[in-house]
């Protein structure tokens, strides 16, 4: 928790609009009066929902394992690349199905032992949640910074650019990601790889953030074009004008803390989109193909072998439920935070 | 025929997100089965063994042996994946439409399975197999009496001409050019020259390729030695259309029946049933039976569908199997498993033997040839088809299917299946070759990208350097049919057209077939395997040629490595528990419809 002081000095960097949090800042002797920015005041409200801090624990830990990934593999004492199964032939059966119960599950496979090839689930997991959350993030990243710029833009600045800023938005809106996506990766694949050099797995996942990006920034830069649009009319933007503040100046201290609220409330709806995505092009077979370890992937297979090793697919499938749910909860809190008048 | 891998479609992500909720946990694999199973399979290559022999008139009389405990009477309802394209004669090649015409057409010869498990190549509308005189250029054949279309009419030798004279006709595009090539003694489609109109505008083949002298005998005239004729009439593709009721481009929907069934409705793509022809004398037939009243076929039954209803057996799926759907290989381990489902099974083979194509114009090295053999699992692809129930691990090139097959593990590769990659190592080393580039184009299939990873895997162990490189499932044999595709190794299957190998090495590895698209996957080239082609397919003893077939098979294994043989493709089929009769067919690769019954 900053201190009062501190707070004042916070507040007024964050270049707030709340005409209260000026004067009560102007007033800082005032003693029992105690000051809070915006943040500070969602910060509070976010602390006091249980569940949205329960869900932020959850993401936290998710993206730890995905990070420390390399050191748990290294601590456990596998790896995602070895064929287990393949060099041992008492793991598997010959229908490549572990012979232990539970999709072999026991003390040196904690997860079990992966049906076919007979990789380690467990490392597997680990990895192909770092692959997934990887890409997401990048995406997310990518796709945030894109919109702000555009939506802003053609808000602030409406007429022609607005026009045509609109209109490509439009255009891309009508592609069908996944599909441009399953077309868009052969012709990658012709343009920089050596016929008869393996695609690197660097210019795959390039490829997938770069697609994901380029159709995926339409709907949060028309939101943002939105209240843009509303705010550049309000009388704060007027006075700043009057003033004589550059544009530039008006973008930055006046209108982006205003939405801040709308950016981060939809990143977080964003990402687990994007996890998801991702994980429904590999699952379609044109994502992050073998070797590299991967969610979506997992999921599939988990699919296609839930008649004979049903095991398989709780690990990756749990997993994935449980991050999904946790980032879309912690998205409603954070959003609940914000704007407590919204959604109660 | 090539195999064209089917890509198995993605479900939603959903389906799986549910099924979690179903099971809390799952029982283990177990190790390897160990019930009656084994029997069955060697049972199954036992009978495989056995020399296919051509049949005299005796063997060709009907009617045919009688299948024990058979009733007459009942309907049948076949789920099958595919409907039918093709149901003119002249255009079936492909191996479900082959199955179907078993019940639908007569040729001059067929084949017949005893009770023993023998194949017998019979005369079915001729007498015999073939008299063959002039060192196998000059084939007789007889026709029987009492041999009628549906409507009543005799065949007669004039059909058997029209039928072979319109296999030249411009329409006729999808069945096999054998006959045609050998007639007009060329390769390719040049053979269309010799009669471009087919007998429609009243041209006729000479009678110094064809003669019919009466109403009852037939003459063939082979400018070249073909031994294999008595095969080649019982492929379904030449048997017998009506010169009366020929209605050409139509006649594909709608043909004129000569077996013990005729088509009573047939919607392309949804259903099919199929009632007893009358006109149909068994005591001619020393091949089919009659005995159920009415097949009904329905269409668009995926593997997943067929092999669950048949596993429920409720209802109607008592007195349904498919003729052509195997068990999902995903099904694969409960069907065995279950002792009350596995006993309502059929095995047998496909005619495909699946390799790992070396691509010879890239790799002219014998020594890494050898050492890529060395090293390549074949355990991943017989795991991917369904272990010992989709495959076999084959030893050459030749499959158990073919006349005179013998056993043989020429690189050691059905004894080691996991790839020795120490030993291919040390070859490498030996030939300072560490570290060659391969580059191992996959199919990119779920099936594809696993094995190629177990594959690739054993390689790198090996001392290669392996680009993997993944190509789409619908172009895949187009992009590695090109003479100069840029890769190093990869899969393809090829499966002969009727038990003989002269189906299998010529087209696969005589040098002089090389052009792109042709199977020749390998670009072999080798002047002693063309040499050694063109001597034994002069040898007219089938049993001197099918062994010389088999050194040349060793030969080519282990001296010219032009890739490593993987698996033989098998099959395992569920039938409903009221069916009976159900015997695997090899030659037709699929349940062998002519002896089914309902076991009411």
């Amino acid at each position: 928790m900053t201190s009062q002081t501190q707070a004042v000095v916070t507040d007024a960097d964050d270049g707030s609009i709340d005409p209260a949090a000026q004067t009560q800042g102007l007033g800082k002797q005032a003693g029992d009066i105690v000051g809070f920015s915006p943040g500070q005041l969602m910060w509070r409200r976010f602390k006091r929902d249980r569940t949205g801090v329960l869900s932020a624990f959850v993401v936290i830990f998710f993206f730890a394992i995905a990070i420390l990934a390399p050191v748990i593999s290294k601590l456990y004492g596998k790896d995602p690349y070895t064929l287990y199964g393949q060099n041992n032939s008492d793991l598997l059966n010959e229908f490549g199905y572990p012979v232990a119960p539970n999709g072999g599950v026991s003390s040196s496979f904690w997860f079990g032992i992966e049906p076919g090839l007979g990789r380690d689930v467990f490392t597997q997991l680990l990895y192909g949640i770092r692959t997934s959350l990887f890409i997401s993030v990048a995406v997310t990243l990518a796709t945030v910074t894109t919109a702000i710029l555009l939506g802003i833009t053609s808000g602030y600045l409406g007429g022609r650019a607005d026009y045509f800023i609109g209109r490509v938005s439009d255009l891309l809106l009508a592609f069908p990601s996944q599909l441009f996506f399953v077309a868009f990766m052969p012709i990658v694949v012709a343009i920089f790889v050596d016929p008869q050099d393996e695609t690197p797995t660097y210019l795959r996942v390039t490829a997938l953030i770069a697609v994901q990006w380029f159709l995926g920034w339409m709907g949060l830069s028309r939101i943002l074009r939105g209240q843009v649009l509303s705010l550049r009319e309000r009388e704060f933007i007027e006075a700043a004008k009057v003033t004589g503040a550059s544009s530039w100046r008006i973008v930055r201290r006046e209108l982006l803390p205003n939405l801040v609220t709308p950016i981060l409330v939809q990143a977080t709806f964003m990402l687990p989109g994007f996890v998801t995505a991702e994980a429904g092009l590999s699952f379609l077979g044109v994502g992050i193909i073998e070797p590299t370890p991967d969610w979506g992937r997992m999921f599939a297979k988990g699919g296609d072998i839930a008649q004979n090793d049903i095991t398989y697919m709780f690990f990756p499938g749990i997993a994935m439920v449980i991050f999904i749910v946790a980032f879309n909860l912690l998205g409603d809190s954070v959003r609940d935070a914000f704007d407590p008048k919204s959604g109660r | 025929m090539t195999v064209y891998m089917r890509r198995t479609k993605a479900t939603l992500v959903a389906v799986a997100a549910g099924a979690l909720m179903l099971t809390a946990c799952s029982s283990g694999g177990g190790g390897t089965s160990k019930n009656d199973t084994k029997d069955k399979q060697d049972q199954n290559a036992k009978q495989q063994q056995s020399q296919i022999t051509f049949g005299d008139a005796a063997a060709s009389t009907g009617p045919a042996e009688e299948v024990p405990g058979a009733k007459p009477g009942g309907t049948l309802h076949a789920l099958e994946r595919d409907s039918y394209t093709h149901l003119d004669p002249g255009q079936i090649y492909v191996s479900n439409e082959g199955q179907l015409a078993t019940l639908l057409h007569r040729g001059l010869t067929t084949y017949k399975l005893d009770s023993k498990g023998k194949y017998t190549v019979v005369g079915d509308l001729a007498t015999d197999s073939g008299k063959e005189t002039d060192a196998g250029k000059t084939w007789t054949y007889t026709l029987k009496d009492g041999v009628k279309f549906e409507d009543g009419t005799p065949i007669t030798s004039k059909d058997i001409r029209w039928s072979v004279e319109r296999l030249f006709a411009p329409f006729i595009t999808n069945g096999p050019a054998y006959l045609q090539q050998w007639l007009a003694n060329t390769a390719g489609s040049d053979y269309r020259k010799l009669l471009p109109d087919g007998p429609y505008k009243g041209a006729h083949l000479p009678d110094s390729l064809l003669q019919t002298p009466d109403a009852k005998t037939i003459v063939f005239h082979f400018p070249t030695a073909q031994p294999d004729t008595p095969y080649l009439m019982a492929m379904a593709g030449y048997a017998v259309v009506d010169s009366a009721k020929d209605t050409k481009e139509k006649y594909d929907k709608a043909p004129v029946a000569s077996g013990p069934y005729k088509i009573k409705s047939f919607e392309s793509g949804k259903s099919m049933t199929l009632v007893k022809n009358t006109n149909w004398d068994p005591k001619t037939d020393p091949a089919r039976h009659q005995y159920v009243d009415t097949f009904d076929i329905t269409f668009n039954h995926q593997a997943p569908d067929s092999t669950k209803r048949l596993m429920s057996d409720a209802g109607e799926n008592q007195t349904s199997l498919s003729f052509a759907n195997a068990v999902d290989t995903k099904s694969t381990p409960t069907v065995v498993g279950t002792a009350s489902i596995f006993k309502r099974t059929v095995s047998g083979y496909q005619p495909f033997v699946g390799q790992i194509n070396f691509n010879m114009k890239k790799i002219t090295d014998l020594q890494i040839r050898k050492a890529l053999a060395l090293a390549i699992p074949t355990k991943p692809v017989w795991q991917a088809l369904g272990a010992s129930y989709g495959a076999e691990y084959a030893g050459g090139y030749i499959s158990p299917t073919l006349a005179g097959y013998q056993k043989s593990d020429p690189l050691g590769k059905v004894a080691k299946p996991d790839g020795d990659q120490v030993a291919a190592k040390k070859i490498l080393t030996d030939a300072g070759k560490l570290n060659t580039k391969i580059t191992y184009a996959y199919i990119n299939t779920a099936a594809g990208q696993e094995y190629s990873v177990a594959i690739a895997d054993a390689l790198k162990k090996a001392g290669f350097d392996v680009q993997r490189k993944d190509l789409p499932s619908d172009t895949y044999y187009d992009l590695i049919g090109k003479v100069d595709n840029p890769y190093d190794i990869y899969a393809s299957a090829w499966g002969a057209d009727w038990p003989s190998t002269l189906t299998v090495i010529p087209p696969v590895f005589d040098g002089r077939t090389i052009a792109d698209q042709a199977p020749n996957y390998s670009h072999v080239n080798d002047p002693k395997i063309n040499s050694e082609i063109d001597r034994i397919k002069a040898i007219t003893d089938p049993v001197k040629a099918a062994d010389e077939w088999f050194k040349l098979n060793a030969y080519i294994t282990t001296d010219v490595i032009p890739g490593v043989p993987t698996v033989f493709y098998k099959q395992l089929q569920l039938f409903g528990s009221k069916v009976g009769g159900v015997v695997y067919n090899n030659v037709t690769s699929g349940i062998d419809l002519t002896k089914l019954f309902v076991n009411q």
